[in-house]
């Protein structure tokens, strides 16, 4: 397929050579990796009581960087998904990076859960003993159907991009990438049949991972609501969630145009224009997201049932600064960021993003584990880790390593593939020829 | 001299303070050495087949809790002497000796009619000895039921036998239980009149088995005179048991899913599944599209 | 006693049997066989006739009907399925009378002991509750509510815990996958985990069986049974004899009696004259506890605190209306 020279020019240089900082770079992630790696098999030998979990918060770091992972897929689904089933123009330099990041946050999120297991060899027994009434059930087929949706997806969207890349012979790459190209563009030439063939499958793929992406985040919230536990029997935790994830999978997505803008010189492709047009979304989100924060915290503020009393005193006194984090700063300051022209900048709203993401996990954190510590019979014990959660180095060794796990794996996608799509760039929408 | 008298008073002192010292330790160990003090209980009761039993329990009292002693002999004698041996039993883990009394075995009784039971355990280095008696007298107990205007009645007849002839029980408390999984359960209970004779009203709400059968037991409970007498049957009276199987339905903590579950999840599953398999269709037509393309460029070349 | 309680003997002796001897097994043997334990198969009721003589594990000598002879596997296989389906036709629930209550804590240690358990599992947990600053504090003793409505079993993903037609939830530790889902599920506090090896020494042909849950296994969740071993057996729970006070009582419901090893009463009365009620009727998981309001105290609140470990007083230096 031909494409545009300049456009190769500009987007191929990274999948041709390597440098040495991405080296360095690559090796500290691997580092941190490997100490997370060193920490999960102590507790694998020593058992579970390595880490910070006990009786009453049976449920710490390890499901809240679930739900996080889980949460920042939402950007494929989002922008991705929406964006392309509206033809939105300018969506195209960043609709890669956001379907690269649901796939690889797809793939990790799942491992916090298993280390949150308590007997892993078994973990086969959720496919072989499975009881559809569990919402841990409707979890694993709505993640392993996601999983697979959005693989389909992000392979169809790179079908051209490989075919670009296997007919540019001025590519200098090693011959097993182009082996690689050749086989994974399965022969696809450009021509009317193979372009309706694949834009349909597009579009239909795109509804899909929509819908999938709702329900798996949905089900996500289900397994908190409905269980009977004071702050998660909540009705709207389904819709909730879904914000919140499209809220982190929004801030995520600027973070990364902005890291890989600056890596990969790509100012002509990543303009101001996207951070501003991506960051609106992020505001319009984050407005949405604080009015269902508001609507929850309010009903139970306001009502006098004992245990949800007891609930909000514990975020205002234990959790007072995570809380306000969280939910006031987190939500506020993004917004003022975008909301006013003269604050809008590059640089201030990859900031806006970089404090919606932390917002959004200490949010994770102060619903998944203030509940725990306030079950309906008192915690009468004079241990103090069961009585007040404090998570273990062993805990924020696999979240680094997860976040580096993250890196390392979109750094080793961008070598192979281009990280904008090229053969978006260079067609032309209906909406532009009507131009 | 005196001075010898005095060293004499002094060191006699001495020896009697040493004496003292001695044997106050002596006493000390010695009350280490002591026995323990066991308890013997005695109980007679004689089952609804007119076997009788007697049951002896051994134990002793440490931190106001008792605790049983097993393996240790407890000898059982009959007479207002106890000039009749009956038996050498060992008590059971739980300090339990049981002894049954043969049918035919016609015991010794005194004056007024009872028999003298006399129960001990001679002791060992560490275990005091002790001895219990029990003074009990035979009684029959009869019972009879009957329904008389659909009320479940009751009749009992308590009568001893003296010299022959048969004597009526009054005054004395007969107990009606139904035995259930893990207790007997009291229903109620009646006083024998003059003539020895009693009336119960059985309550109709008395859960029993599957098709509402009780066993129904009416029994001098620990009395003074008398011990354990019982007299049991098997009667229709209880309330039949409806079978419970709470498992067999569908509910979300049963084995089958509820309905709507198993067809909503089908038909997502179906829904999603369908769509992935059409987009993996495409992919794979676009493979052959791509072949037959190379098929017509190669044959328009020749 | 009718038909079906001589079944339940029959199969209760069985059980037994194998618990009592305990015959594993060892290396010495005989015949040479190994990782097989005795189970009295009196269910076909065949004997081969030819006997074996084995050297048991803690070095009996006995002889057995070779016949007799099973892997432990298929042993453990058929205790699970015979805990699955439960006893028939009871279905068992407990009241607790809160004013007879002391902190005794001799239900606790029976509990532990019965068990295996560690020293910081419990399964039978005592509260000191209080529920507004001018209502009276009590003392509360919690075992499992084997609850009718159970949302442990509901939310379990592999049916490791299951409800069973006498009543009793029970959890197979070799299905339990360890996800804690039971446990935030679970609104009494119930369950416990065991973090790390519990440690348990047994011998080694010991076979699984959910009713005792011995052993705990690393990684999966433990709770209280109501002793469905000793239901087996027509035995009460350990805690129900345990108790010096008489505090708890069991039975079987649809005999409408509960009994508390010396007194047995019916059920409908006792509800009925002390206005038995159950912890949180309104969350709706029907609790197959009851418990009876502590009026006519036998003791006083403070008792509770005299006798115990300073440790465990120390736990309740918080308690009071929250």
């Amino acid at each position: 397929m031909e494409a545009d020279k300049k456009l190769l020019k500009d987007l191929t240089p990274e999948l041709e050579k390597t440098s040495i900082k991405w080296y360095l770079t690559f090796f500290l992630f691997f580092v941190l990796f490997v100490a997370g790696i060193y920490g999960l098999i102590l507790q694998i030998e020593k058992g579970h009581i390595v880490t910070g979990m006990r009786d009453n918060v049976v449920w710490g770091f390890y499901i809240v960087n679930f739900i996080f992972f889980m949460g920042l897929s939402y950007s494929g689904a989002l922008i991705s998904g929406v964006l392309h089933l509206f033809h939105t123009g300018w969506r195209k330099p960043v609709i890669r990076m956001a379907e690269l990041i649901t796939i690889i946050s797809l793939i990790i999120g799942p491992f916090f859960i298993f280390f949150c297991i308590g007997r892993l060899d078994r973990l086969y027994f959720l496919f072989i003993h499975p009881r559809i009434q569990s919402p841990i059930t409707w979890d694993v087929i709505a993640i392993c159907t996601d999983l697979v949706g959005c693989f389909i997806y992000l392979y169809l969207s790179f079908v051209e991009d490989f075919a670009i890349l296997r007919d540019y012979a001025d590519l200098n790459v090693a011959p097993w990438k182009k082996k690689l190209y050749r086989i994974l563009s399965l022969g696809y030439t450009g021509t009317d049949i193979q372009k309706k063939l694949l834009s349909r499958a597009r579009m239909i793929m795109a509804a899909m991972v929509i819908a999938i992406a709702i329900i798996v985040y949905s089900v996500l919230a289900w397994i908190f609501g409905v269980t009977l536990q004071p702050g998660w029997h909540s009705t709207i935790f389904g819709p909730y969630f879904v914000i919140a994830a499209v809220f982190s999978g929004t801030g995520l997505l600027i973070i990364l145009m902005w890291i890989f803008r600056k890596i990969y010189h790509l100012e002509e492709y990543i303009t101001k224009r996207h951070f501003v047009n991506v960051g609106v979304l992020l505001m319009i989100i984050a407005a949405f997201y604080g009015y269902f924060t508001f609507s929850d915290y309010l009903t139970k503020w306001y009502g006098s049932i004992k245990m949800d009393s007891i609930l909000i005193d514990k975020l205002f006194s234990d959790y007072y600064s995570l809380f306000i984090f969280a939910n006031y700063i987190g939500i506020l300051l993004p917004c003022i960021i975008i909301a006013f022209p003269r604050f809008r900048s590059i640089r201030n709203i990859t900031i806006a993003a970089i404090i919606a993401i932390l917002a959004l996990w200490v949010n994770r954190y102060i619903i998944v584990i203030p509940t725990l510590e306030t079950p309906f019979l008192p915690i009468q014990d004079t241990r103090p880790d069961w009585i007040k959660y404090t998570p273990t180095w062993i805990e924020w060794a696999l979240t680094v390593a997860g976040v580096s796990v993250f890196a390392m794996l979109f750094m080793l996608v961008s070598k192979i593939a281009p990280i904008i799509s090229i053969s978006e760039m260079q067609e032309k929408d209906k909406s532009e020829i009507l131009k | 001299m005196v001075i010898m008298i005095f060293i004499k008073h002094h060191i006699l002192k001495a020896l009697t303070l040493l004496t003292l010292i001695i044997s106050t330790s002596f006493s000390s160990f010695s009350q280490e050495a002591k026995k323990i003090t066991p308890y013997l209980t005695v109980q007679y009761s004689k089952d609804t087949d007119n076997q009788r039993v007697l049951q002896t329990t051994l134990t002793y009292s440490m931190n106001r809790m008792e605790i049983p002693l097993p393996g240790m002999e407890v000898s059982i004698s009959v007479g207002s002497q106890s000039e009749k041996h009956l038996a050498a039993i060992l008590t059971d883990e739980k300090g339990i000796a049981r002894y049954k009394l043969d049918d035919n075995l016609t015991l010794p009784v005194n004056k007024e009619g009872f028999w003298d039971f006399s129960t001990g355990y001679s002791g060992n280095d560490s275990i005091e000895s002790i001895s219990s008696e029990l003074s009990v007298k035979d009684v029959d107990l009869e019972m009879v039921l009957s329904e008389i205007d659909s009320l479940k009645t009751i009749n009992l007849t308590a009568f001893t036998s003296e010299n022959g002839k048969k004597k009526p029980v009054s005054d004395e408390t007969v107990t009606i239980f139904v035995p259930r999984m893990f207790s007997i359960l009291p229903v109620g209970d009646v006083y024998l009149d003059k003539n020895g004779t009693a009336n119960f009203e059985f309550p109709s709400d008395i859960p029993g088995d599957n098709e509402g059968n009780l066993t129904i037991i009416a029994r001098f409970d620990d009395n003074p005179t008398f011990g354990n007498v019982e007299k049991s049957t098997v009667q229709k009276w209880g309330l039949p048991r409806d079978n419970y199987t709470p498992g067999s339905h569908r509910a979300l903590w049963t084995k089958s899913p509820p309905m709507w579950m198993i067809i909503t999840l089908s038909i997502l599953l179906m829904g999603v599944w369908g769509h992935y398999f059409f987009a993996i269709i495409s992919l794979i037509r676009i493979k052959i599209e791509a072949k037959r393309e190379k098929q017509r460029m190669n044959i328009g070349y020749e | 006693m009718n038909n079906s309680e001589n079944k339940a003997q029959g199969k209760s002796s069985r059980r037994n049997f194998l618990r009592k001897v305990g015959i594993g097994v060892g290396a010495i043997s005989v015949t040479g066989l190994t990782g097989a334990a005795f189970k009295n198969n009196s269910k076909n009721g065949l004997k081969s006739g030819e006997t074996v003589r084995l050297l048991t594990t803690d070095g009996k000598l006995v002889e057995v009907d070779k016949s007799d002879l099973r892997p432990v596997k298929e042993i453990v296989a058929e205790l699970k399925e015979e805990a699955r389906a439960g006893l028939p036709n009871r279905k068992f629930g407990m009241v607790i009378d809160l004013s007879k209550c002391k902190n005794a804590r001799k239900c606790v240690e029976a509990c532990q002991e019965g068990h295996m358990l560690p020293r910081d599992h419990e399964w039978m947990k005592i509260y000191l509750l209080q529920d507004d600053r001018q209502t009276a504090p009590y003392w509360f003793p919690k075992p499992c509510f084997h609850c009718d409505k159970p949302m442990c079993v509901s939310v379990c993903p592999v049916g490791a815990t299951y409800k069973r037609a006498d009543g009793i939830v029970l959890i197979d530790n070799q299905r339990c996958i360890g996800c804690k889902f039971c446990m935030t599920g679970c609104p009494y506090s119930a369950r416990v985990f065991n973090w790390k090896d519990p440690e348990i020494k047994l011998p080694p042909d010991h076979a699984y069986d959910p009713e005792t849950n011995i052993p705990a296994v690393e990684g999966t969740v433990g709770k209280c049974v109501f002793c469905a071993d000793n239901l087996r057996k027509g035995l009460l729970p350990r805690c129900v004899t345990a108790c010096p006070m008489g505090t708890i009582y069991f039975g079987d419901l649809l005999e409408d009696t509960v009994t508390n090893g010396n007194e047995t009463v019916r059920f409908s009365k006792l509800m009925e004259e002390r206005a038995g009620y159950r912890y949180r009727e309104e969350l709706g998981t029907l609790p197959s506890v009851f418990y009876l309001p502590p009026v006519e105290r036998m003791f006083p609140v403070e008792s509770g605190l005299e006798d115990v470990d300073e440790k465990i007083r120390d736990r309740y230096k918080n308690a009071g209306p929250r």
